[in-house]
């Protein structure tokens, strides 16, 4: 009895050995992200084709960026400035800077990074997420990590090491912004008031419609349109800048020239864009506040006063906000779309259709550190 | 038997010759290069160069953009009509030319070149994605016009007084058909390389004579947008000429 005992332990032994000796020879899962779907309204979008989408790579990916251990005191993660129940804003103007003060531009939201601009930050200064991805965890105002010293860390970390064999085979700095991209690849959102209604499944409020069609004018009195000029710059179902070379990126009348920043310019050296900041998708805009690349606006209200009459001209002005005025007249000292309180009230309605509660809860996307993971 | 086999072997050279002879060519490949141009010079964005050519004061173009469709070639009454043909000139770079490419395109030669500025209004209803057409880009209208076909903006100086000129022409009936017939001798060994001007000063200076002043944008007002639209119809010419 008990040598058969004794026989069925030893197997046992052997066969959970050779089993966790197996998996960490193979080479990574990398099980592909299966029944990934977006609605085709979004349009197509490419994923770099050295760094597939896997749900390994996304698991990982998730830990890293809610994880402090991205930075160099370990106190500061991707999720400090990147809450989710905020679409991954942080609800402040600027985020405070490690040294003290605070950072040049307001915290980005993270959605549908797929879409839209192929340029990253609010000037434009990284050309792919892969790039962008380590630039913060590097930088010494924003988390001041060294990228050999993160790698040591990681691989003092026996979950780290399991994770990392599993979505590419090995630990690295480029292992690293591979899966930070996948996780915000897949932060999607698409089940807002807006996409159900453009999937049928909904019916905007005769407010909300208004507010929709006033969105997509361009206003033009010859033919009495009346318009709140949105499209020109935010695509009509994406709602972000244009995706096509530097389409999506404008400058919306904040400042003067003499206070106009570089933006785009400091990235292109092209003096035809200065002042030029990255347009923003407006997915869940009415929980992003406060907005502009420097967050100088607390209210949704308050941007609208800026479009409606509080444009400040300057030599690199997009032509289309210059233009684009409701009222027959010149205006006497103002410029800006001059609607009626209405109206304005109705563009904001239709902004709060934006709102996806789904994705700012979605357990997918939150902290696998705390509760479920 | 001998003869027999001799002749048999003299088949044989001649066949194999024959099949790995080059057959003669029976495809045409094509690279069209669209030059921007403002009269006679190449287009330069950004600077006030340019008269008002119906009144006072100078532009600068800091846009310039136009969808080009349903790209047929043809050869005599053989025809080839490119799939999903959806073409988004844009010349923001440095030579300020855009090139379209078409390879083994099954014609031995090419007599004519014949496309739509604009877009078919089958396509233009649409909001699928097709060829260059995007309805989440900067040339998507409105939901329910459809796309501009031929866009230019800029700035236009007075003395000191600057005002922004937005002309977006679309609307289906806008959409013009060139035909460009080529010269016989364009080709060479399959390749046609065929160089076409773009010229934006046509868009106010053709049948209608616009003065930017009076006239400082056009976006819905179709009158308006069929005159750009009778002015840009002569707006794309080969250089051969």
């Amino acid at each position: 009895m008990l040598r058969v005992f004794l026989t069925a332990a030893v197997a046992g032994v052997i066969a959970a050995t050779t089993w966790v000796i197996w998996d960490r020879v193979r080479g990574p899962t990398a099980t592909p992200i299966a029944g990934f779907s977006a609605p085709f309204v979004f349009g197509r979008f490419a994923v770099p084709p050295d760094n597939p989408l896997t749900e390994e790579a996304f698991a990982l990916g998730r830990h890293l960026f809610y994880d402090p251990i991205l930075s160099g005191n370990n106190q500061v993660s991707c999720a400090t400035c990147h809450v989710q129940a905020l679409a991954f804003t942080d609800g402040l103007a600027k985020s405070p800077a490690l040294p003290g003060g605070e950072l040049e531009f307001s915290s980005m939201s993270l959605t549908n990074l797929l879409w839209g601009q192929e340029r990253f930050f609010w000037d434009g200064r990284a050309t792919s997420l892969e790039a962008q991805a380590l630039m913060p965890i590097q930088h010494p105002d924003e988390m001041d990590q060294d990228l050999g010293e993160l790698v040591t860390e990681l691989q003092a970390s026996r979950d780290y090491r399991r994770m990392f064999r599993k979505a590419y085979g090995e630990i690295s700095a480029e292992n690293v912004t591979r899966a930070l991209s996948t996780f915000m690849r897949m932060l999607i959102s698409s089940d807002s008031k807006y996409d159900r209604f453009l999937r049928g499944k909904a019916r905007l409020s005769e407010q909300e419609e208004h507010g929709r069609k006033l969105f997509m004018a361009h206003p033009d009195t010859k033919v009495s349109l009346r318009g709140g000029n949105c499209i020109d710059c935010h695509s009509q179902f994406l709602t972000s800048g244009f995706r096509d070379a530097l389409d999506g990126f404008s400058n919306n009348g904040l400042d003067s020239d003499g206070d106009l920043p570089d933006g785009l310019m400091a990235v292109t050296g092209n003096p035809a864009h200065k002042g030029f900041f990255k347009v923003p998708t407006l997915r869940n805009i009415a929980v992003t506040a406060p907005y502009m690349h420097d967050g100088r606006f607390e209210t949704l209200e308050e941007v609208m006063d800026h479009y409606n009459d509080g444009i400040v001209v300057s030599d690199t002005l997009s032509p289309l906000i210059l233009e684009a005025d409701n009222a027959p007249e010149a205006g006497q000292g103002t410029v800006g779309l001059r609607m009626t309180p209405d109206e304005v009230q109705s563009i904001i309605a239709f902004l709060h259709t934006l709102t996806d509660e789904d994705f700012l809860t979605n357990t997918q996307f939150s902290n696998p550190f705390e509760g479920d993971s | 038997m001998r003869i027999w086999m001799t002749g048999l072997a003299i088949l044989l050279v001649i066949g194999g010759a024959l099949f790995f002879a080059p057959s003669p060519q029976r495809t045409t490949s094509i690279t069209l290069t669209f030059h921007a141009k403002m009269g006679d010079d190449p287009l330069v964005f950004d600077e006030f160069l340019y008269e008002n050519p119906g009144g006072p004061g100078t532009f600068r173009v800091r846009d310039f953009r136009l969808y080009l469709s349903n790209l047929t070639l043809s050869q005599g009454e053989a025809l080839f009509a490119e799939p999903d043909s959806y073409h988004l000139l844009r010349f923001d770079n440095p030579e300020t030319t855009h090139s379209i490419r078409l390879n083994d395109i099954p014609l031995r030669n090419i007599d004519h070149v014949r496309f739509l500025i604009g877009v078919d209004p089958d396509a233009n209803g649409s909001i699928q994605a097709r060829g260059d057409l995007d309805p989440n880009s900067q040339m998507a209208w409105n939901w329910e016009v459809g796309y501009k076909f031929v866009v230019m903006e800029g700035t236009l100086r007075i003395g000191e007084e600057v005002s922004p000129l937005v002309y977006h022409v679309g609307f289906s009936e806008n959409a013009r058909e060139v035909d460009i017939q080529l010269p016989p001798d364009i080709g060479s060994d399959g390749n046609v390389d065929l160089h076409v001007n773009v010229d934006v000063a046509k868009l106010f200076d053709g049948p209608s004579q616009i003065d930017l002043q009076k006239l400082s944008s056009v976006k819905f007002n179709r009158e308006d947008a069929a005159m750009l639209a009778d002015n840009y119809e002569a707006m794309i010419t080969p250089s051969f000429k």
